[in-house]
């Protein structure tokens, strides 16, 4: 593998929060949404992190381009690290990194065009470009995700949800960014558009060599763009592996119930499948299991996984699994 | 028996950007102790046909057409009358099971009320019943739990509370629109596991909303299939699966993400959904079908009966004859 495009060690984001329901002068207390996480990313691969909600996913992507701060590790982009950069040395990097988010028309500008929204980015960070050299480059990349010419001055709310999405995009890749993360682009779209888009990130990856990082709680998606997936619970990898090894084998109980609890569509499949289900919910994060997160709802937790934090221990296939137990 | 028919169902919403069409002549049956699901995207019309069941379409909503439950016709029945239907005859369970519950109620309160209100029982009595229904829903510690807050229940844990409340009178028919979008995978079959099992056990029939095709094939009997407020498709489950007849059904069973098979690509359908306030004259998915040609475009398919308990409604349906 070539060397890597961003290599995160050890990064961990804690917030001081108070819990639900106690009064304003109550002790803040430390939620750990994200704990020691560390992965490499290389040049044109995707990396799929799945999780449940509020297992700190979107907290970790943020942390990477900046919007939260990181409370400990390092996230090294081409050598340097993000982490320690004061916000000037790190405006000129943030061309590189563009980010989509999860609710396609409210992340854009109500009262900006199509058209205005695609060249924001590209006033901010390029500016001795003249307007027509900006408006061909925005009409090209329209194109290239499948919207129409006259679509660029047209406003969000005449677009649909799988076209707003397109927009955004657009938005990020305007910059010509070498990593887009996505923090789950197409869990508000409908099946048939959610294809599509993933679809349209998975050409758009191959043909313009992007690093993609693809957050989202269906295994599913992910499944189908990523070459590498992250298991993540309650702010901690579970496991880590080759995409295509870690969904047919398994190796962490989280994991086998997460793949447990995606059903087929097909009757003849998921009526004779048993019910592996998991019991219980996500403990909360404030007040977290000792040992194993995950020990309170797994089905073979032992006495002994309360006590010491499992290692990320290496199999033979080169997959990370943080259970000392498979 | 039939215990809901629904037939050539219309709902329409006066707007400020004009009528909108969110159902458009829906026929639909649901038998005694049944589940069947109703299947659409966003916008397809299947939440409005429920409200509509339940008699709380929006104000500025009106539906034509025939609703009998039990013989009864629901359409036009007056605000007293269709109370004493809800919650004791049909009851609903909605998708997202924070904003359901009453923030400022205790969840004892908001569940004994049903039964203070619809069977007069005395609170003691209707406390007990409450609490019953939650460890049906196995809910842990139902006893304790039933006096707190819904800010201090999780999200699956509201849902089996809102299940729970809606069984309460013991309905005959439990509509449960969109119950496990909002939650997270494995809770989701959680919930589900708990919706199959009151078909048994409290003899319910169930409808299940849903966009989500996997959730279908485990847990229901016969599906119907809705694109633009309009039926696309009905018939037993297995067979729609197994083999679709329509072209829409097809599009919508290959855009999932299976886990069990590998493939490159998913099979997207082209195309975005139709506004409701243009629909196209003829059929609604003309635009993004592969099969259609020009009549699609222009004379709208009528259901017509396919195969023994399939309906079908496509001028060019898959699997031969059409």
């Amino acid at each position: 593998m070539s060397a890597p495009l961003l290599s995160v060690r050890d990064l961990s984001v804690t917030f001081r929060v108070r819990p639900g329901g106690s009064p304003p002068w109550a002790r803040r207390k430390e939620l750990q949404a994200v704990r020691g996480v560390g992965f490499d990313l290389a040049p044109a691969e995707t990396l799929g992190i799945v999780g449940e909600s509020g297992s700190g996913k979107s907290t970790l992507a943020r942390s990477l381009i900046g919007t939260v701060p990181a409370t400990g590790g390092r996230a090294l982009w081409q050598g340097k690290d993000l982490l320690a950069l004061d916000p000037g040395e790190r405006r000129p990097l943030r061309r590189d990194m563009q980010m989509i988010f999860q609710d396609p028309l409210g992340a854009l500008d109500p009262r900006m065009t199509a058209g205005e929204i695609i060249a924001e980015p590209l006033v901010t960070h390029v500016t001795d470009l003249s307007r027509r050299e900006i408006t061909s480059r925005v009409s090209a990349l329209l194109e290239r995700v499948g919207l129409l010419p006259e679509h660029i001055n047209r406003y969000p709310h005449e677009f649909s949800g799988g076209q707003c999405q397109r927009i955004g995009i657009a938005r990020a890749l305007i910059v010509q960014p070498k990593l887009l993360i996505c923090d789950e682009p197409v869990s508000a779209l409908d099946v048939s558009v959610q294809a599509q888009i993933v679809n349209l990130l998975s050409d758009l990856q191959r043909d313009l060599d992007l690093s993609l990082i693809f957050i989202s709680h269906d295994l599913g998606v992910v499944k189908h763009i990523a070459d590498r997936i992250l298991v993540f619970y309650l702010g901690r990898v579970m496991e880590f592996g080759v995409t295509r090894a870690l969904v047919h084998d398994p190796r962490h109980p989280y994991t086998r119930a997460l793949i447990a609890a995606t059903p087929v569509p097909d009757p003849a499949v998921e009526r004779g499948r048993p019910a592996t289900g998991l019991e219980g919910e996500l403990p909360s994060p404030l007040s977290p299991p000792s040992g194993c997160i995950f020990r309170t709802r797994c089905p073979v937790a032992r006495p002994s996984c309360a006590g010491a934090i499992p290692t990320l221990d290496e199999h033979d296939d080169g997959r990370l699994v943080a259970c000392p137990f498979v | 028996m039939t215990l809901l028919q629904v037939r050539e169902l219309r709902v329409c919403f006066q707007t400020g950007d004009g009528t909108v069409d969110a159902v458009n002549g829906v026929d639909l049956a649901v038998s005694a102790g049944q589940a069947i699901a109703v299947v659409g995207e966003s916008g397809s019309g299947k939440s409005q046909i429920m409200l509509a069941v339940m008699g709380l379409l929006a104000r500025n909503g009106t539906a034509s057409g025939s609703i009998k439950f039990d013989g009864t016709e629901l359409l036009g029945l007056d605000e007293r009358a269709f109370n004493r239907i809800r919650a004791r005859a049909i009851a609903m369970v909605f998708q997202d099971p924070m904003t359901a519950l009453n923030p400022y109620m205790k969840i004892s309160h908001q569940m004994t009320e049903v039964l203070t209100l619809h069977k007069g029982m005395s609170y003691g009595a209707a406390l007990g019943e409450a609490v019953r229904l939650l460890d049906a829903m196995e809910v842990p510690d139902a006893r304790a739990r039933i006096t707190m807050y819904p800010h201090e229940f999780s999200g699956g844990m509201c849902q089996r509370v809102l299940i729970a409340m809606a069984l309460l009178c013991r309905p005959r028919l439990l509509i449960a629109d969109e119950p496990t979008t909002a939650l997270d995978a494995t809770v989701r079959g959680q919930i589900m596991r708990l919706l199959g099992n009151v078909k048994s056990t409290f003899d319910t029939a169930v409808i299940l909303v849903t966009h989500d095709a996997g959730i279908v094939a485990g847990h229901c009997d016969e599906m119907v299939v809705l694109y633009g407020g309009q039926v696309m498709e009905s018939g037993p489950v297995a067979e729609t699966f197994v083999a679709p007849l329509h072209p829409y059904t097809r599009g919508l069973l290959d855009a999932v993400p299976r886990l069990d098979r590998d493939g490159e690509r998913l099979r997207a359908i082209p195309g975005d959904p139709p506004g409701m306030n243009q629909l196209p004259g003829g059929c609604p998915f003309a635009a993004r079908c592969p099969r259609a040609d020009e009549r699609c475009h222009h004379v709208r398919p009528p259901g017509v009966i396919h195969a023994p308990g399939r309906r079908v409604a496509c001028h060019w349906p898959l699997g031969g004859a059409g």
